[in-house]
């Protein structure tokens, strides 16, 4: 009797485990439905056909999930995400290219050299969006390739806590950083393997050129104990107070800044680097005509609204209203970028670097 | 009649044995072999002495971390077992439960407690101590190492201790032997086949481990996260192929001395399980640093682990202790089929590789078939390979039509090209992990008399019928024992399938490993606590489905139970 008991509770949890599907979590309902599906519209979209269709997507941040809920909200089309590294993406694409698999249906957020680097080994299918019309000329490929969505933008990280405690200056300029009491207390990415320290250093020797900018950079390494693995360290350094101050890359958002009481956000005064998240179709998809809509969508008014107060991002579009909590960049001194000169001259900057770092 | 019964039986063993042989050489031997060749020819670039000079350096740092973390991890697991399973004192009982926690161990959320109690601001050497030490680096490295494997060490150098024949132990006392003599030249010495197993493991999983040193190795990397950095950072699949092969040689190179050299014969041949017998007449002073020992590692991991608790229920680990519950429900708010498929992956992978695992060690051991040696290394293999090179040897094999031999038959047939389904990350586990099962086998038929099986035949069963009434239910404990570790193990893998998943696939370690990068280290850690506590009943429920019958016994024969 109780065997019998025994074995069909262990059914129970197998077959439960085995069938089990949560439902997805419900789709933020803040963002008023039927106004937002008058801010878009995608010549590709059909209602009944994509209705229950899923599209595979690859990025860098889980954070885009509540951007995707929305999506299938407005149109019926399901998006999974998986979030990986930058390279690992690209080396991904490339495998799954080779083998002919396609697993991937759609590219979102990243580098934009990753994009450059991927559109030129023919891994991304070029799709001029009409919506992306409005968009500034650095914030698309000519060829359609990718389209920025936001921004991202290279800022510090800082415990105001440790600052207090050592009297410290509170940086605001590039030269802040190399004060005496910041020695050993700066922490920064690898720029061989991050592409946030990658555009720190092409963007310090674009402003202040080539032989002030590695004047400096090599001033900037002394402050440096260890070169972190990936773009992301510094952060979670300055935030365990092993670092205290940390240069990072965000969205434009504050939520370091809102979750940790000790950390502060500052954005140079004299300037900073930065780049577009770009969204991408990637090559062999077997639905083409929904990856459509996803990039319609997304650039269109409906869709970066969404990305503006979902990831607290500073959009590619100008026409959007900027929700609290997000920087304005009209009020952020930008860095002249050059994507494609920065993806070029990688090698030789990195091993100018590597020399300068191992003296 | 009888003959009839017997030939048909071997057929069925036979049918049974081609099967499993083809499998293994397929799932479990085939990447290894395309990893290294793959590593060679990588991109129709030979290796040059610049990539050789980067894979040694990185090397180099492995076997600095690796060499004294075996040393540490084995010695002082031995330790704690011996301290634990032969020596009385008050406690004994608690320790042996709390040295098992590592078992359940939420991956990478360790490193970072470490951090927060031992870093230049930590709670213990800043706060309490008034140090500013950097934990970043070699020395954090080893002391995350060392305190994880010396976990497994103990758990596997306990099994070990059971199965030392106390009266041999007995019988050296009896003659006038003192009892540091009797440690170093019975007890030891018996043990010592078991040790140098559990070295080689302890070896591997060092070598093998890229988590680690990505959260607290600052500028002092290994090759396996090297490796890591390789093809997320630096988009450089043929440096990391060449990496890759300078990580597998030692790995194999220590594999292939163990199985040829060192793990020639087991001791403890005895049919005794030795549970709970005292090591008596230890000198106090010994017995008393052996128990100090023991507790302050036990301390240590019960303060690691009581810390991740408190990260998860805290406002803001490190610097805001005050009491809080949404980080839990931020993990549990968020997707949860990440979990769901973890759970689910971890069921069929321990049912498949317990099943598979026990029954080809049956078959090898009793019927000892053609080829049974090289089927044996080829299943075995897979432990030695490092998870993360495993699975891009899946990637590399299994990326062509027809489970990877289309490559030279049917180059472009789309289907069965396993990579990209979610069924890849379920072979990739299985055939890891079959090699437990193995063991376990192994193990357990040295200890079963085959007059058992005899007497069945005698009687005029067939060999089928046997195995399935007679011997079956004799393997059933190294099947639940294969079953509750490699379940537990398959909660926490992440290094074999990282590169495998796809998006609706994603396992909840995969999340982890995601928050602790986007530095929500309090959903993290709430994360790490649900997949330990997760893990942990569900074992527990297994572990009284599989025992039920020995407990209800135990209950009656207490009288609680009428």
């Amino acid at each position: 009797m109780l065997k019998k008991l025994i074995s069909s509770v262990l059914l129970l949890i197998l077959v439960a485990a085995l069938t089990a599907c949560t439902p997805s979590s419900a789709p933020d309902a803040g963002l008023d439905n039927s106004e937002g599906n008058t801010l878009w519209s995608s010549e590709h979209y059909d209602a009944d056909k994509m209705k229950g269709l899923s599209l595979n997507l690859y990025g860098v941040t889980d954070k885009v999930r509540p951007i995707l809920d929305i999506f299938e909200q407005d149109t019926g089309i399901r998006v999974e995400h998986l979030t990986m590294k930058n390279g690992e993406i690209l080396q991904r694409l490339e495998n799954e290219y080779e083998a002919g698999v396609s697993i991937a249906d759609l590219w979102f957020t990243g580098g934009a050299d990753t994009f450059i680097n991927a559109a030129e080994k023919g891994l991304l299918t070029g799709y001029q969006t009409p919506a992306a019309e409005v968009l500034d000329a650095d914030m698309k490929d000519p060829d359609g390739f990718w389209h920025g969505t936001s921004l991202t933008l290279v800022n510090w990280v800082v415990n105001t806590a440790l600052i207090e405690e050592k009297g410290l200056k509170m940086p605001e300029e590039w030269n802040d950083l190399l004060q005496d009491g910041l020695k050993d207390e700066v922490s920064m990415s690898n720029p061989a393997s991050s592409g946030t320290a990658y555009n720190v250093i092409t963007s310090v020797l674009q402003t202040k050129g080539e032989d002030n900018g590695w004047i400096y950079l090599e001033e900037l390494i002394e402050q440096v104990p260890f070169f972190t693995a990936r773009g992301s360290d510094p952060k979670n350094l300055v935030v365990n107070g092993e670092a205290i101050v940390g240069i990072n890359a965000s969205n434009g958002d504050f939520e370091v800044e809102k979750e940790y009481e000790h950390i502060k956000i500052v954005y140079p005064s004299d300037g900073t680097g930065w780049w577009p998240q770009p969204v991408a179709i990637v090559k062999g998809t077997q639905k083409l005509d929904a990856a459509k809509v996803f990039v319609d969508w997304l650039i269109s008014k409906r869709g970066m609204q969404v990305v503006a107060e979902k990831r607290y991002a500073a959009v590619a579009r100008g026409d959007i209203e900027i929700p609290e909590g997000i920087v304005d960049i009209k009020n952020i001194e930008l860095f002249p970028a050059d994507f494609k000169a920065g993806a070029q001259n990688r090698e030789s900057i990195l091993a100018e670097w590597a020399r300068r770092v191992d003296k | 009649m009888i003959n009839r019964g017997i030939t048909k039986s071997v057929s069925f063993f036979k049918i049974i044995y081609c099967l499993l042989a083809i499998l293994i050489l397929y799932f479990a031997f085939l990447p290894v072999l395309s990893v290294v060749f793959s590593s060679i020819f990588a991109q129709g670039r030979g290796i040059s002495f610049q990539d050789i000079a980067h894979a040694l350096k990185y090397l180099k740092n492995s076997l600095i971390v690796t060499i004294p973390v075996t040393f540490a991890a084995t010695a002082l697991g031995t330790v704690v077992a011996f301290t634990l399973q032969r020596l009385r004192f008050r406690g004994n009982q608690l320790l042996k439960l709390l040295a098992l926690l590592p078992l359940i161990n939420p991956p990478f959320v360790g490193s970072l407690a470490f951090i927060m109690l031992f870093g230049k601001r930590g709670l213990i050497t800043n706060k309490l101590l008034g140090l500013t030490i950097s934990p970043y680096g070699l020395a954090g490295i080893i002391t995350m190492q060392v305190l994880s494997l010396t976990s497994l060490a103990y758990i596997l150098v306990s099994s070990s201790i059971k199965r030392v024949d106390p009266s041999l132990e007995e019988a050296a006392r009896n003659l006038g032997s003192s009892s540091g003599r009797i440690l170093s030249t019975v007890t030891l010495p018996l043990m010592l086949p078991e040790i140098s197993s559990t070295a080689l493991l302890v070896f591997l999983a060092s070598m093998a481990d890229f988590g680690t040193p990505l959260i607290i190795g600052g500028n002092f990397q290994t090759l396996a996260s090297d490796l890591y950095i390789q093809i997320t950072g630096l988009y450089d699949i043929h440096m990391a192929a060449v990496s890759g092969l300078f990580l597998l040689l030692p790995c194999l190179l220590a594999f292939v001395v163990h199985r040829y050299y060192l793990h020639q014969k087991y001791y403890s041949s005895s049919n005794i399980v030795s549970e709970n017998i005292e090591f008596k007449q230890m000198p106090r002073p010994l017995k008393a640093v052996l128990t100090i020992i023991t507790m302050l590692f036990t301390g240590v991991v019960v303060l690691k682990y009581g810390f991740i608790v408190i990260g998860a229920f805290t406002k803001q680990w490190g610097y805001n202790y005050s009491f809080t519950l949404q980080h839990l429900t931020g993990a549990l708010t968020a997707d949860l089929r990440p979990f769901i498929n973890s759970i689910r992956l971890a069921l069929i992978v321990a049912l498949v590789s317990a099943i598979l695992g026990v029954f080809l060690a049956y078959i090898l051991k009793r019927n000892q078939p053609t080829a049974a040696g090289i089927i044996d290394f080829m299943a075995t293999l897979p432990a030695a390979v490092p998870g993360i090179l495993f699975g891009i040897g899946y990637l590399v094999t299994f990326k062509h039509p027809f489970l990877g031999i289309g490559k030279w038959v049917f180059p472009d047939a789309k289907p069965l090209v396993l990579l990209g389904t979610s069924s890849i990350i379920y072979f990739v586990c299985i055939a890891r992990y079959l090699n437990v099962g193995l063991k376990s086998g192994y193990a357990l038929l040295a200890h079963l008399d085959p007059n058992m099986e005899k007497a069945s035949y005698n009687l005029g069963e067939n060999e089928v019928r046997t195995f399935f009434r007679v011997t079956l239910p004799l393997l059933k404990p190294a099947f639940y024992t294969t079953f509750l570790k490699n379940f537990s193990t398959t909660m926490t893998t992440l290094g074999a399938i990282i590169f495998l998943l796809i998006p609706s696939n994603k396992v909840a370690v995969q999340q982890i490993f995601q928050r602790i990068t986007g530095s929500e280290i309090g959903v993290a850690a709430a994360m790490g606590v649900l997949l330990s506590a997760t893990s942990l009943v569900l074992l527990g429920i297994f572990y009284l489905l599989f025992n039920y019958q020995e407990i209800i016994k135990k209950m009656r024969s207490r009288g609680s139970w009428d």
